[in-house]
């Protein structure tokens, strides 16, 4: 069953945007004076990438199944290896550079930014059965903000990049990973069909008065 | 009668007009017109040269736009079986779509004016450029990027599929601009570094040197204007061509091969033209 779960998520959109945040990061890597401007892209991607894992085109069908959400989330989670991954491999292809990063500290953001992506992902799968793009796109604006606009950079940064002034990224990140953490159980153990649905269920004659 | 319905003006300004009522509407938008006005105001004379502060405005009408006015043309996708069997040919709903970039292009318009305010063209922020090729660089990084972010969405609505393609889009141009802006810092001189730099919607003309003077990097704003201005032609010509049929299509085509050979050689115009060398002032 795992398999068959497995086998009907949005590979080709996880697969995509992880190749393109592979290329953005290698650019990173390779030219070391671009990594700190590349590399939180590439983690952008990479949430971008965590958001299309749980789509799914048969939710009508899917959601009414016996395998419960949790279960399905659960399956669906595996793919989060692959963003994963490919920030790994970034990572130590900037080690392996001689780029000079708070290496754990990387890390952290990496996982925060895919585990955002997909947290993302949860809470608008209780109202629809792709949320991927929107899911993939709000992350995107939300993690590109710190990077453009001046006001909130003062206050938050989201890669520890050496010699930034400014607070810690690493409290952003914890806290992020807590919040994730609490919307992703919230979101896989007791979620609803959505409300459109219900509403839709009973079509409502022209005029008449809501009960 | 094909091209009456697919370009007449009695069918395309409704549609134009509920179009932009689409996008003002659009929170994505908003934010971005609100978030593009409250960026770079305020810096004043703390600013030390004029590319601190003028890619935030790109930046949001420019690449935000180009997202709402992809999501705007994906959302008609829905509707196409119905909308498709209507006498209004997807060319024209395709042209409506496209003049919907005037608003960000207002916008942006408005943004210029409101920049040469706190930064007047005899400022020093410009660095050497001459008074025309710091009206140039302004209107280069605000006003034509305002308008082509905004037409690429449409071309990227009407030809991709894939619902993400905006916002991959978006950070590979942006992560395109850093790299190019980077290797351009430690190559100042090089032709090929500053055509590699202006291959792009976006492109920056000043950094801020040593010594704190302003250093202009090579390459001519104005023909970059031309280049940025073929690129809005061929995103409208790639746009309107799906869904084009007949001698609609062969014009479409044949003006996107003059408009791709225009484009190439205004890159290199702008790449070769203005200052030949760095120049600091």
């Amino acid at each position: 069953m795992a398999g068959a779960v497995l086998r009907a998520g949005a590979w080709l959109e996880v697969a995509g945007i992880s190749g393109v945040a592979v290329v953005v990061g290698g650019c990173g890597a390779a030219f070391p004076a671009a990594a700190t401007a590349l590399l939180p892209i590439c983690f952008a991607l990479l949430a971008a990438a965590a958001a299309f894992t749980l789509d799914e085109p048969a939710s009508l069908v899917v959601d009414v199944t016996p395998t419960g959400p949790a279960r399905r989330t659960a399956i669906r989670a595996v793919a989060l290896l692959a963003p994963l991954a490919v920030g790994a491999l970034v990572l130590l292809a900037a080690a392996l550079r001689g780029l000079a990063l708070p290496w754990a500290a990387a890390g952290l953001a990496l996982a925060g930014n895919v585990l955002l992506g997909f947290a993302a992902a949860c809470v608008a799968r209780t109202r629809t059965g792709e949320p991927g793009a929107a899911a993939g796109a709000a992350v995107v604006l939300v993690l590109m903000v710190p990077g453009l606009v001046p006001q909130v950079a003062r206050w938050v940064r989201t890669f520890p990049a050496p010699g930034a002034g400014g607070p810690s990224p690493d409290h952003v990140w914890w806290t992020v990973l807590a919040v994730c953490a609490v919307a992703i159980a919230i979101s896989a153990g007791g979620r609803r069909l959505p409300r459109w649905r219900a509403r839709g269920a009973i079509p409502r004659l022209p005029g008449a008065v809501r009960p | 009668m094909t091209a009456t319905l697919a370009f007449g003006r009695p069918v395309l300004v409704p549609l134009a007009a509920r179009e932009a009522r689409r996008l003002v509407l659009n929170p994505v938008f908003l934010f971005a017109v609100v978030t593009a006005w409250t960026t770079w105001t305020g810096g004043g004379s703390a600013t030390p040269e004029i590319d601190n502060v003028n890619g935030y405005p790109a930046v949001f009408l420019g690449g935000f736009g180009m997202m709402a006015t992809y999501w705007l043309t994906r959302s008609m996708r829905a509707s196409e079986p119905v909308a498709g069997v209507t006498p209004t040919t997807r060319p024209t709903r395709t042209a409506a779509l496209c003049w919907v970039a005037i608003v960000p292009f207002f916008c942006g318009v408005l943004t210029l004016f409101g920049f040469l305010h706190p930064y007047p063209v005899g400022d020093a922020v410009y660095g050497p450029f001459s008074p025309s090729a710091r009206l140039a660089v302004l209107v280069g990084q605000i006003v034509i990027p305002s308008l082509g972010g905004p037409l690429l969405g449409v071309a990227l609505g009407r030809w991709v599929r894939f619902p993400g393609a905006a916002f991959v889009l978006f950070l590979v141009i942006f992560g395109w601009v850093e790299l190019v802006t980077i290797l351009t810092l430690s190559h100042q001189d090089s032709a090929p570094v500053a055509v590699l730099r202006l291959f792009s919607p976006f492109a920056f003309f000043t950094v801020q040197a040593d010594s704190g003077a302003v250093t202009a990097w090579r390459g001519s704003p104005w023909f970059f204007i031309g280049w940025q201005l073929a690129l809005c032609t061929i995103a409208v010509l790639v746009a309107l061509l799906r869904g084009a049929e007949g001698r609609v299509r062969s014009r479409i085509i044949r003006a996107l091969a003059i408009a791709g050979v225009g484009a190439v050689i205004l890159l290199v115009l702008a790449g070769t033209g203005g200052f030949t060398y760095a120049v600091t002032a």
